[in-house]
C-alpha cells in the first residue's frame, strides 16, 4: 500500500470525525420558534376560551341525561376538579407579554380579559384560588398562594374595567382574530357584556360595600358610549364551527351523544307545557312517537334526571325517552359555541332591573333574550311571536324571577358552558330534581375540590386556604364565598 | 402467587441437585471418525492424541479425521474452549466424538465495547454470551423474542399480536443494541435475521459498555454477525412454525346476548332504543316459545329479511350462534423462515453472502409480515500491516397491513369477542357492505359503536414498508508490533412509508369514518465513527499493558413527514388528492452529534490481577453550549483467586471481579432540541395557524444526568469446568437526572425540566452452567439464570421527601390509581345510600409493576445424534392490570355475569346486594395524602339491593380491582433434534444434515385469566399462541 493512499484513508476519518454542523448551529430547533406573533397565540387562546359546549353542565343542569353508566354530574357525585385552566392562563400571559414586545395595546387588553375570564371560571369552581401569584412559573415561584375569592372576583373588576379602557381606535390592529375579525368595537361589547356578567354572578354579595356591584353595574349599563354593550346576535362571543377535521362542532359524530345521552324529564316537560318551540330543534322523537309528526309534542318525553340507571334504561328500552336533536351529533357545523352571547345578556340586564340595579323595563329586556335565543336556535320570528304571546311566559310580578331564570336555563341549553348551573347555584331556579339515587348525601354540591395534584405540590398554601373557607375541609358541599349572603 | 412461587422454586432446586450429583463416565473404540460440536456443525482442528504417546492427529475442515489406532487404546480430544474427552478405542472402526463447550469458557475472548476483543478471565463485570446457534431452529419472529429467560438480568415481554416490539430492560432499563461494534440506536428488533448472528454477548453494566457513552449507560447487547472461514460452504436453512392453537384466549359468557337491561330488538344499527346502546347485557338466548315457527324467541335481528309487503324487519330466533366467534374468525398463524448462505474463504481473507426471508402470517385474516434480509460481509488481509473488514445488510419489512392493537373500535378482540353478543354468529359477517351501499357503509349489526371484523380485516388496511441499509467498514494499520491503529465507520439508515386506508363507514373511536388516507414517512441517517490507536505491550514476565486511545463522532438525523386526508370523496381511492376538505399534514426535522474522545487502559499482573481503568469525554448538541462537555471514568479489577490460594480440588477455578464506572449523558428525551423554551404548534382554525407555550419549563442551565454503577461479581467453576456459579450484585444511582419535576399548575406550569431527584438501581444476577451427565453418547448440560431488579427513590428535588406521588425509599414502579372506591380498613367496600359503593378521592398504590425476580432454565440432553431440548422461564411476583378483565364484567361479556342477579335485573328486579358496609356513624380522618389519621367510624351490613346490570356498568364490578398478580412459568421451548450421521451423508452431497420438532410458548401457568401475562401489559391483547413447527438444516 502505497504512502498517499494511507494518508488519503487516514483524512477520510479524519472528515468523518469533524463532520457537519457545528454545535451552535444545532442549538436551533428547525421544528419550532422561541418567539411568536400575538395574533398566533390569540387564534389558540380564542378556540379554547370560546369554546363552550359542555355535555357534562347538560346533565348537571337537568338538561340532559346519561345511559352508560351512573354519571358524576347527573347524580352529583363529582369530587376534583381541574386546574387546566392554568395552561391557558399561561397562553394569556404569553399574549401579554408579546403584546408588550410589539407595544400593541389591542392584545393587551384582550389578554386582560381573558385573564378574567379564567380566573372567573376556576373561582367559580373551587372557591378561594391561586391568582395574584398565579402563572409567575417563569420567574421562579412555583406554589402560589391562593387568593381569597373576595379579592379574586375585585382584581377581575379591575381587569375587566381595564380592557375596556384599554380597547380603541388607536390601541392597535388584531389580527388572527377568529371570533371578532379584529372588530374593536365587538371586543369592547364583550367585555363590558361580560363584565355584567360577573356583577350579576355577585347579586348574593349585593350589600358587600366594597364591590358595590349595583352601583358598578348601572355605571356599566347606563353609559353606552364608555361602555358598549352587546346589541344582537351579531355581537355575541361565539365561536363559529367549520367543516374541517378539528374545526367541527365538538359532539359531532360522537357515538355517545347518539346513543347514551337523552333528554332530562323537567325540562322537555317545561318546553312542552310552554309550547316552547326550542322543544323541536332540541330534542328528537322518542321511539314510540318516531310515527308522529316531527311537530307533535306527545312525540317527545324526557327522563327523570334523579331516577334510577335502571329505569331510565328500561323506560327507553320500552321506547320512551327522547334523544338529544341529531343536528349535535350530525351536523359538523350545528351552532356556534358561546362565552357569552346577547339572550344572556338582556337576561342579566332583566335581572338587574329586577332587583332595581338599574331602571330598566325588566319585560322589554327579558323579551329580547327569548327572542335572541329563539333566533339563536333557528326558530322563526312568528313562532317566537306565538311563543311570547302565551300568557304563561310572559313575566308577571310576583315570579319574574323565577320566570325569568327558568327562561335563561332553556336558553342555555349546550351553549354557554356551566353557566346554567351556577345561576341555579346562585338563585335555586330552576329546580333540579333529587332522589335516594343521588350520591351526594348533601343534595347539589356547592363546588369542585381542588386536584389532587395541588395536595402534592402546593400543599400549604392550599391548606391555608381550605382553613380559611371550609374549616380545612376539602368538602364539595363547602358553601364558597360567592353563596355567603 | 404462592403456586407460581413455589413451582419456581422447585425447577430451582431439583436443577441444582442434577448439578451437583456426580456422574461417572463410559466408554468406548476405533478409526475414521467425525467430531462435531454441541450443536453437531464439525469441528475443525480437532487435536486428538492417543495417550501416553507421540501419535496422533487433527482433523480437517469437515472435522473428519483417521488414525492408525489398536482397540483399548485411549483417545484424547482437545479443543480450545471445549471439554476435553477421553474416550477408549474398541474394535468398532467408525468414530464420532461430539465436544461440548466447557461451560464457561475461561480462555475464550467475548467481544466488548468497541468490538475491542477480550478475555473473559480479566473483566471486571459481569458479561454472558448467547450462541447464535440457539435462535436458529425454533424461530420466533424476531431476535430479541429468541432472548427471553436466556440472561441473567435481562427481561423481555413478549407481546402477543403480530408485529409488536417486545419490551426488553436489562436491569431495569433499556440497553444499546450494537451490531458488529456499531451502536443501532433504531431500536429495531427485526433488521436482523437470526441466521446472520455469531453471537449475542450482553454487556451488563454501564461498566462494560462506558467505551460507548450515554447510549450505552444501562449495557449492549453485542450482536456479532458471522463471517466466513477457510474453504467452501453452503448452508440452507429451513424452519416452519404454525400456530395450531391457542395458549391463551378469554373465555366469554354465551348465555346472553347483545342488548340492555335483559332486552334487544335490532332497528337501524345505531345502538340506540332496543338495540341496547351496544351492551351485551341482552336477553338470555334459547329461551322456548312455541308460538314462532322456530320454537325460540324471535325478534328482528341485523340480518332479518324485510318484509316485501310491510317493509318491516321479520323477527329471527335469538339463538346463541357465534360460541365459536373467536376460532371462527381468527386463522391459524405461521411463521416460515428461510435462509441460504455461502462462506469461502482462504488464509488471507474470507467473504459470507447471506438471504434470509421470514414469513408471518398473522392470526387476523389478511394479515401478514415479511422481513427479507441481504447481507455481504467479508475481511481481507492487504498486507502485512493493513487488514481490513466489512459487512453491509439490506433488509425489508413490510406488509400491506397489520393488526392494530390497543383497546378500542381498532382492535379485533374489542369487535369480536368485548362487545358482540353470541347471538351474531362471525360468519354470517363475512359480506361485509351493506347490499347497495359498497363502499359506503359496512353491514355490522351495530354501526355506532363496532366495526365488522371482517371489513376491518379486508378494508382498514395498515401498511408498513421500511427499508433498513446497516453495515460499517474497518480497517486495522499495524504500525509496529506494540501499535495499532484502527478505524471504523459504521452507518444506520431506514426509510420508512406508513399508510392507513381507513374506509368510509368504519368506527373510530367516538366517531364514524368519512373515510381517509393517513400517509407518515421518515427516515434516518445514524453515522458512528472510531479513530482508535492500540498500544500492547509485555513487560518482563508478569506485566502486560493494553491502551486505547480514541477519538468518535456520532450523527444522527431524522426527518418525518405526514399528511392526512380530511374525508375521501371517491370511496376506496386512497390518494391525498382525493379529500373532500383541505389536507392537514405536519414534518419535522431533527439532528443531532456527540463528538468524544476516550481511553482505556488493561493492566495485567501475572495473568491474574487485571486493571481496566477508561475514560472518555463527550461534547453534545442536546444540551446548552455552556454545558456540552463532560468527562467520566470507569475502573474495573479482576482477580483470580484460585491462582493465589490452594483450593479444594472439587474447586477449579474462582474469580472475584470489581468495578466502578459514571456516565453522563446529555440527552433530554428523543427530542434532540428538548433544552430549548420553544413555541408548540397549536390547532389550525379555518386557515388561521397558532402557537402555544408548552407547559414545561426549562431551566437553561441544566447540566447532564449521571449514573454511578458499581457491581460485584464472584464466578466460580467446579468439578473440571462441568460446574459454574456465577453470583453478580449491582447497584446503580441515578443522581443529577433530568427530571420533569412536577410543579403546581397554578404557576402556570405543569412541569420543570431540572436535575435532580435520586434513584437508586439494584439487583442480584445468578448464572449457574452444569453438565450433570456427560459421557460420550449421553450428555445434559443445564443453564439456569436467575436475578432480581428494583428501583427505588433516594432523595427528592429541593429537600422535600416526595416526588410526584412517591414518598423518599418508596419502589418507583408502584401502579397509582384513582379510580378506586372508599374501603375500610379491613379492605371491605363502603356503600352509599345509594347501594352503590363510594368513590374514593385520593390516589392510591396498587402495587408494583416490576417482578420479585425473574429466572430461565435451558436444558439440552444428547444421546447419539439425537438433542433434546426445554426451557422454562418465567417471572414471580408483580402485578398487571388487566384491561380485559375490567371491560369483560363492563360489557357483559364476562361468564362471572351469568347468575341469578343478572337475570332478575333482566326481569326489573333490584336484587343484587353489594358486599360492602354502610357508615352508620363516627368520623374519618385523612392525612394530605388519604393515609387514615384517626377513625370513629361504625358501621353496618349493606342491606340496600340494586340492579346487577347497573352494578356492573358503573362500579366495573367493584368486587374486583382488575389488578392481578403477574407471575408465571412458562414452557418457552422443547425441541428435539436429529442430526444424521456422517456414515449415511457420505454417499452425498452433504456434509451435514440436522432435522428438528420445535415448539415454542407451549404451557403457562399463572394467575390471571384470559391474558398471558408475559407481555407485561394489557390492553384487550391478542390470544396468546402455541408454535409448534420443523427445521432442517443442511450444509454442503
Amino acid at each position: 500500500m502505497k504512502r498517499t493512499s494511507k494518508i488519503y484513508f487516514l483524512g477520510l476519518f479524519v472528515a468523518f470525525l469533524s463532520s457537519c454542523e457545528s454545535f451552535e448551529d444545532l442549538q436551533l430547533d428547525p421544528n419550532r420558534p422561541v418567539q411568536a406573533e400575538p395574533s398566533l397565540i390569540l387564534t389558540q387562546i380564542e378556540t379554547n376560551a370560546f369554546s363552550s359546549v359542555s355535555l357534562g353542565a347538560a346533565l348537571a343542569s337537568r338538561q340532559l341525561i346519561y345511559t352508560n353508566s351512573l354519571s358524576e354530574n347527573q347524580y352529583y357525585g363529582w369530587q376534583r376538579a381541574s386546574f387546566n385552566d392554568y395552561n391557558q392562563l399561561r397562553q394569556v400571559s404569553k399574549l401579554a407579554e408579546e403584546a408588550d414586545r410589539k407595544d400593541n395595546g389591542s392584545y393587551r387588553a384582550l389578554a386582560l380579559f381573558f385573564e378574567a375570564n379564567y380566573l372567573v371560571e376556576l373561582s367559580q369552581f373551587f372557591g378561594d384560588i391561586p391568582a395574584s401569584e398565579a402563572v409567575l412559573g417563569g420567574s421562579g415561584n412555583f406554589s402560589p398562594i391562593y387568593d381569597p375569592q373576595e379579592r379574586v372576583y375585585l382584581s377581575v373588576l379591575e381587569k375587566l374595567e381595564e380592557a375596556n379602557s384599554f380597547l380603541g381606535p388607536e390601541s392597535g390592529e388584531i389580527l388572527g382574530d377568529i371570533i371578532f375579525n379584529g372588530d374593536i368595537l365587538k371586543w369592547k361589547k364583550l367585555i363590558n357584556s361580560f363584565h355584567l356578567r360577573v356583577l350579576m354572578s355577585l347579586s348574593i354579595k349585593e350589600n358587600n360595600v366594597s364591590l358595590a356591584v349595583a352601583d358598578r353595574f348601572d355605571a356599566i349599563y347606563s353609559n353606552p358610549t364608555s361602555y358598549p354593550i352587546m346589541t344582537s346576535n351579531q355581537d355575541n362571543g361565539a365561536l363559529v364551527y367549520v367543516d374541517i377535521e378539528g374545526n367541527r362542532y365538538p359532539t359531532f359524530n360522537s357515538n355517545e351523544l347518539r346513543t347514551a345521552y337523552y333528554m332530562e324529564k323537567s325540562f322537555i316537560d317545561r318546553l312542552k307545557s310552554l309550547n316552547d318551540p326550542r322543544l323541536f330543534v332540541y330534542a328528537d322523537k322518542e321511539t314510540n312517537g318516531r310515527n308522529l309528526d316531527d311537530f307533535d309534542p306527545t312525540a317527545y318525553s324526557g327522563l327523570g334526571g334523579a331516577d334510577a340507571l335502571s329505569t331510565n334504561t328500561n323506560l327507553l328500552l320500552e321506547g320512551v325517552g327522547s334523544p338529544i336533536d341529531s343536528r349535535y351529533h350530525s351536523d359538523p357545523v350545528n351552532q356556534p359555541s358561546l362565552l357569552m352571547g346577547y339572550a344572556e345578556l338582556e337576561f342579566i340586564i332583566a335581572e338587574a332591573a329586577i332587583r332595581n340595579w338599574i331602571s330598566a323595563d325588566p319585560r322589554v329586556h327579558y323579551e329580547n333574550g327569548i327572542r335572541a335565543s329563539m333566533e339563536f336556535n333557528g326558530v322563526s320570528p312568528k313562532d317566537t311571536e306565538a311563543y311570547l304571546s302565551q300568557e304563561s311566559v310572559q313575566l308577571g310580578d310576583s315570579d319574574a324571577l323565577e320566570r325569568l331564570l327558568t327562561e335563561k336555563h332553556t336558553a342555555f341549553f349546550m351553549n354557554t358552558g356551566w353557566e346554567p348551573f351556577f345561576d341555579q347555584r346562585r338563585t335555586g331556579i330552576p329546580e333540579f330534581s333529587l332522589s335516594e339515587e343521588i350520591i351526594n348525601p348533601s343534595g347539589i354540591p356547592k363546588r369542585w375540590m381542588y386536584p389532587q395534584s395541588e395536595i402534592q405540590l402546593n400543599l400549604s398554601n392550599l391548606n391555608e386556604a381550605l382553613d380559611r373557607q371550609f374549616g380545612g375541609d376539602d368538602d364539595i358541599n363547602g358553601v364558597p364565598w360567592i353563596l355567603k349572603p | 402467587m404462592e403456586k407460581a412461587y413455589r413451582f419456581c422454586l422447585k425447577i430451582l432446586v431439583i436443577f441444582f441437585l442434577a448439578g451437583l450429583a456426580p456422574w461417572s463416565a463410559w466408554a468406548q473404540s476405533q478409526l475414521v471418525g467425525v467430531v462435531v460440536d454441541e450443536n453437531s456443525a464439525p469441528i475443525p482442528g480437532v487435536s486428538i492424541l492417543e495417550k501416553g504417546t507421540l501419535s496422533g492427529t487433527v482433523t480437517d475442515l469437515d472435522g473428519k479425521f483417521t488414525l492408525e489406532v489398536d482397540a483399548g487404546a485411549t483417545l484424547v480430544f482437545s479443543y480450545i474452549g471445549y471439554l476435553t474427552q477421553e474416550i477408549t478405542v474398541t474394535e468398532d472402526r467408525i468414530l464420532d466424538v461430539q465436544l461440548f463447550p466447557a461451560v464457561t469458557d475461561l480462555e475464550g475472548v467475548v467481544v466488548t465495547a468497541l468490538g475491542v476483543e477480550k478475555n473473559v478471565k480479566s473483566l471486571g463485570y459481569a458479561v454472558q454470551e448467547v450462541d447464535g446457534e440457539r435462535f436458529k431452529k425454533a424461530r420466533e419472529p424476531n431476535l430479541i423474542n429468541s432472548l427471553t429467560g436466556q440472561i441473567a438480568g435481562l427481561q423481555v415481554n413478549n407481546t402477543t399480536a403480530l408485529f409488536q416490539d417486545p419490551q426488553i430492560s436489562l436491569r431495569g432499563a433499556r440497553p444499546l443494541i450494537v451490531i458488529d461494534g456499531i451502536p443501532s440506536t433504531d431500536n429495531d428488533y427485526w433488521k436482523v435475521n437470526a441466521d446472520d448472528v455469531e453471537s449475542i454477548n450482553v454487556l451488563k453494566g454501564a461498566t462494560a459498555s462506558a467505551l460507548y457513552g450515554a447510549i450505552g449507560r444501562n449495557g449492549a447487547l453485542m450482536i456479532t454477525t458471522k463471517r466466513g472461514g477457510q474453504g467452501t460452504q453452503v448452508e440452507i436453512n429451513s424452519s416452519t412454525l404454525f400456530q395450531p392453537n391457542y395458549l391463551v384466549v378469554p373465555e366469554v359468557q354465551t348465555t346472553y346476548g347483545n342488548g340492555d337491561n335483559g332486552q334487544y330488538a335490532y332497528i337501524d344499527g345505531s345502538g340506540r332504543g332496543t338495540e341496547g346502546f351496544g351492551w351485551i347485557w341482552g336477553p338470555r338466548l334459547n329461551q322456548p316459545d312455541p308460538s314462532t315457527p322456530s320454537g325460540f324467541v324471535e325478534v328482528p335481528q341485523y340480518n332479518s329479511p324485510r318484509d316485501p309487503n310491510t317493509g318491516e324487519l321479520i323477527p329471527l330466533p335469538l339463538i346463541s350462534r357465534g360460541e365459536n366467534n373467536i376460532r371462527n374468525f381468527f386463522q391459524r398463524g405461521l411463521i416460515s423462515t428461510n435462509n441460504i448462505n455461502i462462506t469461502s474463504g482462504t488464509e488471507n481473507g474470507s467473504f459470507r453472502i447471506s438471504g434470509s426471508n421470514v414469513y408471518q402470517k398473522g392470526l387476523v385474516p389478511n394479515t401478514e409480515l415479511n422481513n427479507t434480509s441481504f447481507s455481504v460481509s467479508g475481511g481481507y488481509k492487504i498486507s502485512d500491516k493493513l487488514s481490513t473488514d466489512a459487512s453491509i445488510t439490506y433488509n425489508r419489512q413490510y406488509t400491506d397491513n397489520f393488526p392494530e392493537t390497543p383497546y378500542g373500535p381498532e382492535n379485533y378482540l374489542y369487535n369480536l369477542v368485548l362487545w358482540t353478543g353470541v347471538d351474531v354468529d362471525v360468519r354470517d359477517l363475512r359480506n361485509y357492505w351493506v347490499e347497495g351501499q359498497e363502499g359506503f357503509q359496512q353491514k355490522h349489526f351495530n354501526n355506532t359503536y363496532y366495526n365488522n371484523p371482517y371489513f376491518q380485516a379486508y378494508e382498514y388496511l395498515r401498511g408498513y414498508y421500511k427499508d433498513n441499509t446497516f453495515g460499517q467498514v474497518k480497517f486495522d494499520y499495524q504500525i509496529s508490533p506494540e501499535l495499532t491503529l484502527t478505524a471504523r465507520t459504521g452507518l444506520n439508515n431506514y426509510a420508512l412509508d406508513r399508510t392507513d386506508k381507513e374506509p368510509k363507514s368504519y368506527v373510530k373511536y367516538g366517531r364514524v369514518s368519512r373515510g381517509n388516507f393517513y400517509i407518515y414517512n421518515s427516515a434516518q441517517i445514524n453515522m458512528n465513527t472510531d479513530l482508535i490507536l492500540n498500544y500492547s505491550k509485555r513487560f518482563g514476565e508478569n506485566w502486560g499493558l493494553n491502551a486505547n486511545l480514541g477519538a468518535a463522532n456520532r450523527f444522527v438525523r431524522f426527518r418525518s413527514e405526514s399528511i392526512n386526508t380530511d374525508g375521501l370523496a371517491i370511496p376506496n381511492f386512497y390518494n391525498v388528492a382525493n379529500s373532500e376538505q383541505p389536507l392537514s399534514g405536519s414534518n419535522s426535522l431533527t439532528k443531532e452529534k456527540i463528538n468524544s474522545a476516550y481511553f482505556s487502559a488493561d493492566i495485567d499482573f501475572m495473568n491474574a490481577v487485571f486493571l481496566t481503568l477508561t475514560g472518555r469525554n463527550d461534547w453534545v448538541s442536546t444540551l446548552p453550549v455552556a454545558n456540552n462537555s463532560f468527562f467520566y471514568p470507569s475502573v474495573g479489577l479482576a482477580t483470580t483467586v484460585s491462582d493465589f490460594l490452594t483450593m479444594p480440588s472439587f474447586w477449579d477455578f474462582a474469580k472475584v471481579r470489581m468495578s466502578w464506572s459514571q456516565v453522563a449523558d446529555g440527552r433530554i428525551s428523543s427530542n434532540p432540541y428538548s433544552h430549548i423554551q420553544a413555541y408548540s404548534t397549536g390547532i389550525n382554525w379555518n386557515g388561521n395557524p397558532s402557537l402555544f407555550f408548552p407547559g414545561s419549563l426549562v431551566n437553561p442551565t441544566i447540566r447532564p444526568e449521571t449514573s454511578d454503577s458499581y457491581e460485584i461479581g464472584l464466578d466460580n467453576r467446579f468439578l473440571g469446568g462441568r460446574l459454574g456459579i456465577d453470583l453478580t450484585y449491582f447497584q446503580i444511582r441515578d443522581y443529577n437526572n433530568l427530571i420533569s419535576v412536577p410543579v403546581s399548575l397554578a404557576s402556570g406550569f405543569s412541569s420543570r425540566l431540572e436535575n435532580g431527584a435520586e434513584f437508586k438501581r439494584s439487583g442480584f444476577e445468578l448464572m449457574f452452567n452444569a453438565l450433570p451427565i456427560q459421557t460420550s453418547e449421553l450428555t445434559w448440560e443445564v443453564n439456569l439464570n436467575f436475578s432480581t431488579y428494583k428501583r427505588i427513590l433516594t432523595e427528592s428535588f429541593d429537600g422535600t421527601d416526595r416526588f410526584g406521588n412517591l414518598t423518599v425509599g418508596e419502589r418507583t414502579d408502584q401502579l397509582f390509581s384513582s379510580s378506586q372506591f372508599q374501603r375500610t380498613p379491613e379492605g371491605r367496600l363502603i356503600i352509599g345510600n345509594n347501594g352503590f359503593p363510594i368513590r374514593d378521592p385520593y390516589q392510591r398504590s396498587m402495587g408494583f409493576s416490576n417482578p420479585d425476580f425473574i429466572f430461565g432454565v435451558q436444558n439440552r440432553v444428547t444421546y447419539k445424534g439425537i438433542s433434546l431440548g426445554f426451557s422454562f422461564d418465567g417471572r414471580a411476583g408483580g402485578t398487571i392490570y388487566s384491561l380485559t378483565s375490567e371491560k369483560m364484567w363492563w360489557g357483559g361479556t364476562h361468564p362471572g355475569t351469568v347468575n341469578q342477579f343478572r337475570d332478575d335485573a333482566n326481569e326489573g328486579q333490584n336484587t343484587f346486594v353489594a358486599d360492602g358496609v354502610v357508615v352508620t356513624g363516627g368520623e374519618v380522618e385523612y392525612d394530605d395524602f388519604g393515609n387514615i389519621l384517626s377513625d370513629t367510624r361504625t358501621y353496618a351490613e349493606n342491606e340496600r339491593p340494586i340492579n346487577y346490570i347497573a352494578w356492573n356498568k358503573t362500579t366495573l364490578n367493584a368486587d374486583l380491582t382488575h389488578y392481578f398478580d403477574a407471575s408465571f412459568v412458562k414452557l418457552r421451548e422443547l425441541s428435539i433434534s436429529y442430526q444424521l450421521p456422517q456414515q449415511l451423508l457420505q454417499r452425498t452431497f452433504l456434509n451435514t444434515a440436522n432435522v428438528s420438532l420445535v415448539g415454542r410458548n407451549l404451557m403457562l401457568w399463572s394467575n390471571v385469566e384470559n391474558i398471558d401475562p408475559d407481555s407485561g401489559v394489557d390492553n384487550l391483547q391478542t390470544p396468546s399462541v402455541r408454535n409448534i413447527g420443523f427445521n432442517i438444516n443442511l450444509g454442503f
